[in-house]
């Protein structure tokens, strides 16, 4: 089998969801990132080439992902199949309007792996992934949080916090604030999607508050 | 609001939680703060997405791996049959009775908690074991109203997650989804002053460095507590 190594595609932003699905104006392969695609057509049509590509790229990822986690290949394995078994039993579970399918893949992992070394120390009635994790069924936050910040952003005291964000927020935060980009100019220029763009913003507020309220504490 | 949240999860503990590193019990009473909070809901979210992507942009790494290995194994894969698109059915509401009281428990507290009976009580407090393990502890903490906790001390870390009604210590008032940390230097003595019970979520690190008979002489509690 080849590995199909195909560029990396994301989800759209939350809000093109409707001009897809409603108006149909927009050709489905524009509105939806390539995995996501993928996951729509194993969930609907049991596809097993677009089954065969998700397969390809993700499989020998998760594999280098388990190795680092488990520190052994079988382990590592165990979690590639399970992860991937459940993409293929569950696709009809993914919402992307809830974010992109690699975001959804992750958590499918890291679940896998929490009840993986839960099972080994063997206790009935434990707490499990599924305890642990509401699997998205929470409603969409409203996204107010920027735009109060945007004034303490400009004021000194924030200057030295801003060095301490890690790499790719301070990248984001230094493009929007620093030199005015839009969020979409951002996302062009870094090639990341815009929900990723906005996800590093709010992080970096976010760190920017706890660090800001540590020092005047 | 005057009941919202203020008292959150470092975005740190928030990351180990979304990555799944983080202990079970710990990673419990995160999950339970995120029932009650949409603030930090949208973070895990906007991290899930973080990580997400980095799994996506990592290397594939040199893959050892035969083809006709992944071959197999997606074959095994794909003969498997589709689950229908079902969302799974929520855990059914539950409700705990403790003190002539009775609670509704938050979403990642009720296939765990949900059947607790095994209650210790002491006055107008009473605390029940979750399924846990070392080094840490997990209960369920009831205080009734009007009712002050004994001032105690702990040798390890000790967390506390508001799930109904409402306390005050030293340092503030907290209301349900409010967390408290408390290292082992606080001395801090929790009291609910209001005419409503307060349920809440503890976790316990053990304590590390402990002679045990000693500190059960000094501290009776601690057993209790703990």
């Amino acid at each position: 089998m080849d590995l199909v190594m195909t560029e990396r595609h994301h989800g759209p932003e939350p809000s093109t969801q409707g001009t897809f699905s409603l108006s149909g104006s927009e050709p489905v392969d524009r509105a939806l990132g390539q995995w996501e695609q993928a996951l729509a057509l194993v969930a609907l049509k049991r596809d097993k080439h677009a089954y065969h590509e998700l397969f390809g790229y993700f499989a020998p990822r998760l594999r280098a992902f388990g190795i680092k986690m488990f520190g052994n290949e079988q382990q590592a394995l165990e979690m590639v199949q399970d992860t991937l078994l459940n993409v293929w039993q569950k696709a009809a579970l993914f919402d992307p309007s809830r974010g992109c399918a690699s975001t959804w893949i992750f958590t499918i992992a890291r679940n896998v792996r929490f009840d993986m070394l839960r099972k080994k120390q063997s206790r009935k009635d434990d707490i499990s992934a599924d305890d642990l994790w509401a699997d998205g069924d929470y409603p969409e936050a409203e996204d107010q949080q920027t735009q109060k910040w945007e004034l303490w952003l400009i004021s000194e005291k924030l200057a030295p916090h801003f060095a301490a964000l890690p790499p790719a927020q301070r990248t984001v935060m230094e493009k929007v604030y620093l030199e005015e980009l839009s969020h979409q100019e951002v996302s062009d220029q870094l090639g990341i999607p815009l929900g990723t763009v906005k996800s590093r913003i709010r992080l970096a507020l976010d760190r920017l508050r706890e660090a800001l309220d540590d020092s005047q504490r | 609001m005057t009941h919202s949240v203020k008292h959150h999860p470092s975005i740190s503990l928030l990351e180990l939680y979304c990555d799944g590193s983080l202990n079970a019990e710990v990673a419990l009473l995160v999950a339970t703060h995120l029932d009650y909070c949409p603030h930090c809901q949208q973070l895990c979210h906007d991290i899930e997405a973080d990580l997400g992507g980095q799994l996506a942009e990592s290397a594939a790494g040199s893959s050892e791996l035969h083809a006709t290995d992944w071959l197999e194994m997606m074959n095994r894969i794909t003969a498997t049959p589709q689950l229908p698109k079902a969302t799974p059915a929520p855990a059914p509401q539950s409700l705990l009775s403790i003190g002539g009281y009775q609670f509704e428990l938050p979403r990642a507290l009720r296939r765990i908690a949900g059947h607790r009976s095994k209650w210790l009580s002491m006055g107008g407090i009473a605390t029940a074991r979750l399924p846990s393990g070392e080094p840490h502890h997990a209960s369920l903490l009831f205080i009734d109203k009007n009712t002050d906790v004994p001032l105690h001390t702990h040798q390890g870390l000790e967390m506390t997650l508001v799930l109904s009604g409402e306390m005050v210590d030293e340092h503030g008032r907290y209301v349900p989804g409010d967390l408290i940390i408390n290292s082992p230097d606080d001395t801090h003595k929790p009291r609910n002053v209001s005419d409503q019970p307060c349920l809440c979520l503890s976790v316990l690190s053990a304590p590390l460095q402990f002679k045990e008979g000693l500190t059960r002489w000094l501290n009776p509690l601690q057993r209790f507590f703990y």
